[in-house]
């Protein structure tokens, strides 16, 4: 299939140390996928692999089908947006725009050119020289330099990293429309979470060379597959709890049902800070727990609670500040509540 | 500082053969002088020839320099230092013992050529930290995004790199033409029976009649040079000006 990746085995040693260790990883033609993970853990030289930029020690690449072993980046059918943009500073911003067109054998007409600058909206700005562009118009140059040439793999290198945070929501809506406009198959990687989830159709999670978890967003927060990714992505509560005979038992929080495929033993529980709450004095919940408010955090939109359980395990509460919503002080005794089915195991 | 250089001009204008004030007259007479020398041509095409073979010969030494030191590899440090040593090694030790090794070694005769090879030896420790200058401020993804977009590595290097470092080429070119062009200890101990100019100014120097005549010579000397280097430093600062920086102050 056109703009499939395929990887098998792929694994890359620099000096001493193995970067990548095993990666198998299918990239689904036309979907929106991201490498997420800390700094270190291979993403880059996973995109960099796939880009021709680096040899892997071992295993296959294979794009829409054909082998890329020994491809260099200029024959590969992908196109990469660097983390620095990579502007070419001497030429204008239509040159830029143009630069790939002719070793891809598309003639450079002015309506071409114009038609990618009003795709990423920079629309009338082709003879601006390039190195006066802003942070945010050097992104939309590297992607309309890229989209131009229409590859089948669109690799994005952090592309979002160096703008600020108000232009960065801005660019992730639309890189989220550009990629649903060309409908060719986006690989991006990133180190924010919260990014990759709200770009991605999926997202492989990696860790030390890697891949931690494979999911669509909604099942990575969800279902973390384990605490590292749980730790990775978002904020969780680990509480310990026991199995026993057909009993989970959570100390200070209660018990429930024991949940199918579990084994018997020690073990810890995740929960989200906004499946607890705090309830009100007049209302009731079929899983209830006592604590007490030992910090207060207050967001303007929600305020987090660190609550300390009659066991003595903290749990981190977020609540809605709707208009009934009471604000809690330190130091208040409350009863909580807690949802079973919202809760993972670890 | 400048003040001996300042009476240059004033000596090469005034109508006696007698370096000493009061001056007595306007007169260009020197400067015609000049245009009939014979000698004194044969040392400025000598000259001019070994400053340009010598100014290309360490720009591009500069050049594969610097490129080399884009990558990180063992023993950077150190080879770069060593690079840029004969900037602090005095001249004349540079002189002595190239004579040694060309002519006892090597059994070369002293000409243009070992001339050449010296000054190029200590021009390319200019070429190399100009040079240097201009590679450091480019991003390393430049050439990467050109091949990503179609070119092949020979290709992206000129379409895209050198481009982008010819100012700094060009200032190399400029600098190292002017050092060599002046220069004079090296040029005495090892120019053979065509002396460089510097070396015939010097020769010229034994007959006090000639010494208005050196004047102008000199005065035409200072002037060439100061054009010179003022075109490397527009160069070099159009370079930094490509790549956007700001300019963080050259050689002048």
């Amino acid at each position: 299939m056109s703009g499939h990746v395929s990887i098998r085995g792929l694994t890359k040693r620099y000096d001493a140390v193995d970067v990548l260790k095993g990666i198998d990883l299918d990239i689904e033609a036309g979907e929106f996928f991201s490498l997420l993970g800390p700094s270190g853990c291979g993403k880059t030289t996973l995109l960099r692999t796939i880009a021709g930029f680096e040899t892997p020690d071992a295993g296959t690449l294979t794009i829409s089908g054909s082998d890329m072993a020994g491809v260099p980046p200029n024959q590969r059918p992908t196109n990469m947006v660097f983390q620095s943009y990579a502007i070419f500073p001497h030429l204008s911003v239509a040159d830029n725009v143009g630069f790939g067109l002719k070793r891809a054998g598309i003639e450079r007409t002015p309506a071409l050119i114009d038609e990618m600058l009003e795709l990423v909206g920079l629309a009338g700005l082709g003879g601006r020289a390039a190195h006066a562009l802003s942070g945010g118009q050097r992104q939309r140059v590297a992607l309309a330099r890229t989209l131009i040439l229409k590859p089948k793999v669109l690799l994005l290198d952090e592309p979002l990293s160096a703008l600020d945070k108000k232009l960065r929501e801005q660019m992730q809506s639309e890189l989220r429309r550009l990629q649903r406009q060309v409908g060719i198959t986006f690989v991006l990687v990133t180190h924010d979470q919260e990014e990759a989830l709200i770009l991605s159709d999926r997202v492989a999670v990696m860790f030390d060379g890697r891949i931690a978890q494979l999911a669509a967003p909604e099942q990575l927060y969800r279902a973390p597959a384990s605490r590292a990714v749980a730790e990775f992505i978002g904020l969780m509560n680990f509480v310990p709890a026991e199995i026993k005979g057909d009993q989970l038992v959570i100390p200070g929080l209660g018990h429930m049902t024991r949940p199918d495929g579990t084994t018997s033993g020690a073990i810890d529980v995740g929960l989200r800070p906004e499946t607890l709450s705090i309830l009100g004095d007049d209302e009731r919940a079929t899983h209830e727990a006592r604590g007490t408010v030992g910090d207060r955090t207050y967001y303007g939109d929600m305020t987090t609670y660190a609550v300390t359980l009659e066991s003595g395990s903290t749990v981190n509460i977020a609540m809605k500040n709707t208009a009934s919503q009471r604000i809690y002080d330190v130091g208040d005794t409350v009863r909580i509540s807690w949802e079973p089915e919202s809760l993972v195991i670890f | 500082m400048y003040l001996p250089i300042l009476l240059l001009p004033l000596f090469a204008f005034n109508d006696s053969t007698i370096i000493a004030f009061p001056l007595q007259g306007f007169t260009l007479v020197w400067f015609r002088e000049l245009g009939q020398v014979e000698a004194l041509h044969a040392a400025l095409r000598n000259s001019l020839f070994i400053a340009v073979i010598t100014a290309a010969l360490s720009t591009l030494f500069g050049l594969i320099a610097a490129r080399a030191g884009q990558v990180a590899f063992p023993g950077r440090g150190p080879i770069f230092g060593l690079l840029l040593l004969p900037l602090v090694l005095p001249e004349i030790i540079v002189a002595v013992s190239l004579l040694v090794v060309a002519v006892q070694l090597l059994g070369l005769p002293t000409s243009s050529f070992t001339v050449i090879a010296a000054h190029t030896l200590i021009c390319t420790p200019f070429s190399i930290a100009i040079l240097n200058g201009a590679f450091s401020g480019l991003d390393p993804s430049l050439e990467e995004a050109a091949r990503d977009l179609g070119e092949n590595r020979l290709s992206a290097f000129f379409k895209v790199t050198f481009p982008l470092v010819a100012p700094g080429l060009i200032a190399s070119f400029l600098i190292a033409f002017t050092i060599s062009l002046d220069e004079f200890i090296i040029a005495f101990f090892l120019t053979g029976n065509d002396p460089t100019l510097p070396v015939y100014i010097w020769s010229l120097l034994r007959f006090p009649a000639r010494l208005p005549v050196v004047m102008a010579l000199g005065t035409l000397l200072v002037v060439a040079s100061i054009i010179l280097l003022t075109l490397a430093e527009i160069a070099r600062r159009r370079s930094a000006r490509r790549l956007g920086q700001t300019d963080s102050g050259g050689f002048l």
